[in-house]
């Protein structure tokens, strides 16, 4: 059974096809002896008569769209593509897995033996005819000669001795450009589609009006009328409050900023660090004992001037704007920052010299 | 560090339970040996060893911290001392390479027996020092030492599957895969199976919900950084890595090729062999570089992470006191700072204050011209030159595309020991260093 799993989808696509065309020409037989279908269906398929699985699907759904389901297809598929070949072993298992034959208990073509008994079905039955010889499921190598030994007949003859039960004639649809407008038109179910295709119309409008509203005012969520953040420029004290080699860290945890006394490039000035790390944005502490910034996540240290000298950060801490404003006070300036590595500590804006 | 009460009520409580497990566990083992009857000499060791284990566990109970059995004062100090991130990573490597080489010892059911009651022994001897204690049952790492036991024993189970097919493909008989190819149904088999698994699960969810509860901390402020602060378990080894690169190749760049690396795998296998069944002696190239990625630069990464890195990531001994103030010299420079500073002797090419934009970038570029060779030679010559000598068969086979995408992914994934190395033995921090543009490698 190896390679009739190994069966492509486009094989079974084609089959379905061939098979759909020969369905179509022998419809007048499969209406009009239908009455065996169901049974079939519904009892185990008889092994001596394996075209009443092949030609189920087109007896128990007669045509009615001119289009059959997917398992009818995938069933048709099946049965077709032993047809060329004559590969007799081909039709007791699908029979066996088809859905519709509902929990056929085994495909066990010599237990069946063509007599059509109703056998009650409970679970158990069920189970233990799956634990039993016969699988449905899977099926080793094997297990394979015995299950394709009772060899049915070549699926050529399903077309004569297709069971079905009367059914009202219908119309057969010929081939047409069913896409053209004007098809949909002519029939009845133009009016259906046309309604239904204008609510849909309709709906979607409304569904992209109603997104576009709701983009909007996501969008407007961006940009609140109140922003609770501490202000950018803000005063820390005066000068005097700053001694020389000390590193302020009163301002953490409001405003994210050390106020630092120190010599740098021998110029003694206060400047006011970021306290953002340069590697990963994580927030470095600064350990009085080293005389060094030393960041928790990855190990970044930095000198008092906030130069990188240990661990992965890339470059040194970056600077905000720090000015003596008109009544003394130091003012740092949050919306501005002076990186080194751009030479940007030179800049006066930079620093205020002690 | 912690008090005696909560020593003796947690810790010493916990480890009763566990050396008492242990016992049971070896009891059942040595009954089933008995059972077997070729066996009498294990399952007397097993029973004896339960015996012991019965025993710790009545002393861990005895509510008294200096009965709970512990490992020498001596043999913590000297593993403290010892440890770091080049004895780790030299360790662990070494324990794996034993592992890989004589494996066909190790997969003997009684040898893993044997290893996994050691390290039983050991991590409850380890977990008296109320230092270890505190980090191996810190709800957050509780995870991940059921992770090694859980891993150790897949690798196990695989190993020694592959181990009986090797033996079996070269005595010329059909792989165990072939042998027992019974196949069940989804329903009842597998679906039953499934459901047991899900209510187990369930219940050992809320169990540990319940006894482990995750830690409620103060609400996160952008300027106040838990010292150590881990990313989630998972992650650890990404967080390592990111101590020896810049964020965008540790944190986007190698992520994102470890993703494209295992798309990209099926494409680039060309051994139609071990296809179904598990072999070790019929795809060593993959089985090694893919254990090495998943092993050496993965597991042991976050392995490090969780245990050894504390307090300002700092390493620390297992059995360390977890300070941070502790003081580590981990100063390091960039390789144009060290070629022209320390070797050439002259200070560092710079561009002029009013230079334009394309003389700083050209001045950029001299500075980091000797990255800029050792790197272009990386990942440019060395995969034609692996092409012509170690790699020929695999480019005959491979073709140029899937070869040179094979090599350049294998020389991108060891730029992480390679740049750990040189951490470790030059100081080394970056190869490329343009902090200008962020762009360090």
């Amino acid at each position: 059974m190896a390679e009739k799993k190994k069966m492509s989808v486009a094989d079974i696509l084609a089959a379905a096809r061939a098979d759909k065309q020969s369905v179509a020409e022998s419809e007048k037989p499969a209406t009009e002896s239908k009455t065996e279908a169901p049974d079939a269906g519904v009892n185990e398929l008889p092994a001596s008569e394996p075209p009443a699985s092949a030609t189920k699907p087109a007896a128990s759904k007669p045509a009615s769209s001119g289009r059959p389901s997917v398992q009818e297809m995938l069933a048709m598929a099946r049965a077709g593509k032993g047809n060329p070949a004559s590969e007799p072993k081909a039709t007791p298992k699908p029979a066996a897995k088809q859905p519709s034959a509902k929990k056929t208990a085994t495909a066990k073509p010599v237990a069946v033996d063509g007599a059509k008994k109703n056998v009650q079905r409970d679970t158990a039955s069920i189970l233990a005819a799956a634990r039993s010889g016969a699988k449905p499921g899977p099926v080793s190598k094997a297990e394979a000669p015995a299950l394709t030994k009772p060899t049915a007949k070549p699926v050529a003859k399903k077309v004569t001795k297709a069971p079905s039960r009367p059914v009202p004639p219908r119309p057969i649809r010929e081939k047409q450009e069913k896409s053209s407008k004007a098809a949909v038109a002519d029939d009845r179910r133009g009016f259906l589609s046309y309604t239904v295709g204008s609510f849909m119309a309709v709906g979607f409008t409304a569904l992209s009006a109603t997104g576009g509203l709701f983009s909007l005012g996501l969008a407007r969520f961006f940009f609140p009328n109140v922003l609770a953040e501490p202000p950018s420029r803000f005063k820390v004290g005066s000068k005097e409050g700053f001694p020389s080699g000390v590193v302020e860290t009163k301002f953490v945890a409001q405003y994210g900023v050390w106020v630092v006394n120190a010599d740098f490039e021998g110029i003694q000035q206060i400047y006011a660090l970021k306290t953002v790390c340069t590697h990963l944005g994580c927030t470095p502490n600064w350990l009085e004992a080293e005389q060094k910034f030393k960041c928790p996540c990855h190990g970044s240290g930095f000198y008092k001037d906030g130069i990188n000298f240990e661990g992965p950060a890339p470059r040194p801490l970056e600077r905000y704007a720090i000015s003596i404003a008109d009544d003394g006070q130091l003012e740092i300036d949050k919306s501005k920052s002076f990186q080194e590595e751009l030479g940007q500590w030179n800049d006066p804006a930079s620093y205020v010299t002690a | 560090m912690h008090s005696n009460g909560f020593f003796l009520n947690d810790v010493a409580g916990f480890l009763g339970g566990y050396y008492a497990f242990i016992a049971i566990m070896n009891g059942i083992a040595a009954l089933v040996l008995w059972r077997k009857k070729d066996a009498g000499t294990w399952a007397f060791v097993w029973s004896v060893f339960a015996g012991v284990m019965m025993i710790f566990a009545s002393l861990a109970l005895s509510g008294s911290k200096s009965m709970v059995p512990i490992l020498p004062e001596a043999i913590r100090g000297l593993v403290n001392n010892l440890s770091g991130p080049v004895l780790y990573t030299l360790g662990t490597t070494g324990i794996l390479v034993v592992l890989y080489v004589f494996r066909k010892f190790f997969v003997q059911p009684m040898v893993a027996w044997t290893v996994l009651n050691v390290s039983l022994l050991l991590l409850g001897l380890s977990m008296a020092d109320e230092n270890f204690a505190a980090i191996v049952m810190k709800p957050d790492n509780v995870p991940i030492v059921g992770l090694v036991y859980l891993l150790a024993f897949f690798t196990w189970v695989a190993t020694k599957q592959a181990v009986v097919n090797d033996e079996r493909i070269k005595q010329g008989l059909p792989v165990m895969e072939k042998v027992n190819d019974e196949k069940v149904l989804v329903w009842p088999d597998l679906v039953y199976t499934e459901l047991i698994c899900m209510i187990a699960v369930s219940a050992l969810l809320l169990v540990w919900a319940i006894f482990l509860p995750a830690p409620l901390e103060e609400p996160a402020s952008s300027v106040k950084t838990p010292n150590p602060s881990k990313a989630p378990w998972y992650f650890l080894g990404l967080q390592e890595m990111l101590v020896y690169f810049d964020p965008w190749y540790a944190g986007v760049v190698l992520p994102s090729l470890v993703v494209f690396g295992l798309m990209a795998m099926p494409y680039l296998d060309f051994n139609k062999k071990g296809n179904g069944y598990y072999s070790i002696e019929e795809r060593k190239f993959s089985y090694l570089v893919w254990q090495f990625g998943f092993f050496e630069l993965w597991i042991t990464l976050i392995i490090l992470g969780t245990f050894l890195r504390g307090p300002n990531w700092n390493f620390f001994g297992p059995f360390e006191y977890w300070t941070p103030y502790k003081v580590e010299v981990l100063n390091n420079v960039d390789l144009p700072q060290m070629f022209w500073v320390q070797w050439m002797d002259q200070p560092l090419p710079r561009a002029p204050q009013d230079a334009g934009v394309l003389s700083q970038i050209g001045y950029i570029l001299f500075r980091e011209a000797p990255g800029l060779l050792i790197m272009g030679a990386y990942l440019v010559v060395l995969p034609p030159l692996m092409a012509v000598t170690i790699f020929r068969r695999f480019y005959a086979k491979m073709g140029f595309i899937r070869y040179m995408v094979m090599s350049n992914l294998m020389l991108l994934m060891l730029t992480l020991p390679l740049k750990m190395a040189l951490r470790w033995t030059l100081n080394l921090k970056y190869i490329i260093s343009i902090p200008e543009f962020s762009l360090n490698f």
